[in-house]
């Protein structure tokens, strides 16, 4: 539960009366002093969060090349340790040319990229043209700053493609708006940063940016607790979006890929001792 | 996921059969959130008829067997025989009491078999012996792996079929516990032999 003391709210600026022991009656009241708290950045405004301290248990990823935007999301959703299902989809159809990824609270994430489907809907019915990436994008940050400090918990990535092309932002409950080529957030993103960063190129084909998405994710569900599942991947092109892969199940990624190095798979390769 | 019996993660499981013994544990080692290595030893062969299976702090794991190896090489150079299983049992028991005040954080499973007849004792991290059970469990993982147990588990099964149910005990319950897992193995003794296996089990 949050504690709220309502003098929190309206943190940008606040003033306090000094309390005078004696009323001098000739002079005029004191102004009122405006006091300007000054915040450390984000982090003091999402309650402190510390290096490891992922809310978002998951792993998202998507990035921009030549074909277009990938997106690759996992299936795993967990209460503590408990795995409370594998099917999850964490990614978002807004509509048939935006898609949105989840991350940190299931329930923020589709509620509100709901609400932004109804917003470019009705847009598109006032003004008879789509909602642009970047005009959704800033929509929904909108709507994150006004609930900022209020416990809100999302890390998602807004995709899609409008006429001036394919387009990738980060949205997060902070209020952060981030245009960019290569994003992965939630908890096992470390890892998918490691195996990304190492084979991105812009000019990638679809096949080999497909398989790059797969990998990253199946390694961040391999060493992360947090994820896991299956691996779902969407693809975003002119005409919009296509989804690639359904569910691909990460264990069976795990046997493939170590039999593709002539490995087992078992984790044991130096055959450690067993009793 | 916080606590220290969280910190590192893993399962652990025994059950008696006829004339027969299994123990099974799940292979990973992580730090929280992060998996290290997926071929941690967590079930060590005190004597030829005796097993130990420790979950709980892997510090603490490694350390604890060591402290048993220990009692029972000079159990065996003192006494110039072997110990029996209900006596490591108890040795265990005061073992872990004697650290009443600063414990070891672990849950260990002993399991053996006396004259072909199965022993299995369980204990709290301060030393309460409890033996009187056909299947125990311990770990992160454990309260789902009783479920698993308590549908498949029968009484007197034959070693083939008792290292198919702890086996499948095992891994379902692992597969909801995202501490345990990336890997099992099952351990069957039996009067004759120790049968070791290593199960394929998901690596997620």
């Amino acid at each position: 539960m949050i504690d709220f003391d309502p003098s929190t709210f309206g943190l940008a600026h606040t003033y306090q009366k000094e309390d005078k022991d004696e009323i001098n009656t000739l002079a005029l009241p004191s102004a009122p002093q405006v006091i300007y708290k000054t915040l450390n950045g984000p982090t003091q405004i999402s309650g402190g969060n510390k290096l490891n301290n992922f809310k978002h248990g998951t792993t998202t990823l998507g990035f921009v090349f030549k074909e277009g935007i990938l997106l690759a999301v996992d299936s795993r959703a967990s209460m503590g340790s408990f795995l409370s299902s594998e099917q999850v989809r964490k990614v978002i159809e807004i509509n048939e040319y935006l898609l949105g990824t989840m991350a940190g609270g299931a329930a923020d994430c589709q509620y509100w990229l709901a609400y932004l489907a109804n917003h470019c809907r009705t847009y598109e019915l006032k003004n008879g043209s789509k909602l642009s990436v970047a005009a959704a994008s800033k929509f929904l940050q909108g709507i994150l700053i006004g609930y900022r400090n209020s416990g809100l918990s999302m890390g998602c990535m807004i995709a899609g493609t409008d006429t001036t092309g394919q387009h990738l932002y980060y949205i997060d409950n902070d209020g952060m708006r981030l245009k960019g080529d290569i994003f992965s957030v939630g908890s096992g993103s470390t890892y998918a940063y490691g195996v990304l960063d190492n084979h991105y190129r812009y000019d990638l084909s679809l096949d080999e940016a497909v398989e790059l998405g797969i990998r990253a994710i199946y390694h961040a569900t391999h060493r992360d607790t947090a994820s896991g599942g299956v691996v779902r991947v969407y693809h975003i092109h002119q005409d919009g979006w296509t989804k690639v892969h359904d569910g691909i199940d990460v264990v069976d990624l795990h046997y493939r890929f170590a039999q593709q190095k002539g490995l087992v798979g078992d984790g044991d390769e130096a055959k450690q001792r067993l009793f | 996921m916080s606590g220290i019996f969280e910190y590192n993660g893993g399962s652990i499981v025994g059950m008696k059969g006829k004339n027969c013994i299994a123990m099974a544990c799940d292979r990973r080692f992580g730090q929280q959130m992060s998996t290290i290595t997926t071929n941690y030893q967590k079930v060590f062969k005190i004597q030829d008829n005796i097993l130990l299976a420790l979950s709980g702090l892997n510090s603490d794991i490694h350390t604890f067997y060591a402290l048993m190896e220990k009692e029972i090489n000079l159990y065996n150079l003192k006494e110039n025989r072997k110990m029996k299983p209900t006596t490591f049992a108890n040795l265990v028991a005061s073992a872990l009491y004697e650290r009443r005040f600063g414990p070891f954080f672990v849950t260990p499973i002993v399991a053996g078999l006396e004259n072909g007849k199965p022993i299995l004792a369980t204990y709290d991290s301060i030393g309460c012996k409890s033996d009187l059970d056909d299947f125990q469990v311990g770990g992160t993982g454990g309260n789902y792996i009783y479920g698993a147990c308590e549908a498949f588990f029968k009484p007197d099964l034959s070693p083939e079929e008792l290292e198919e149910v702890i086996g499948q005990s095992l891994v379902s319950g692992c597969d909801r516990d995202s501490l345990s897992g990336w890997g099992g193995v099952v351990y069957v003794l039996t009067e004759q032999k120790l049968t070791v296996k290593i199960l394929k089990t998901k690596q997620t």
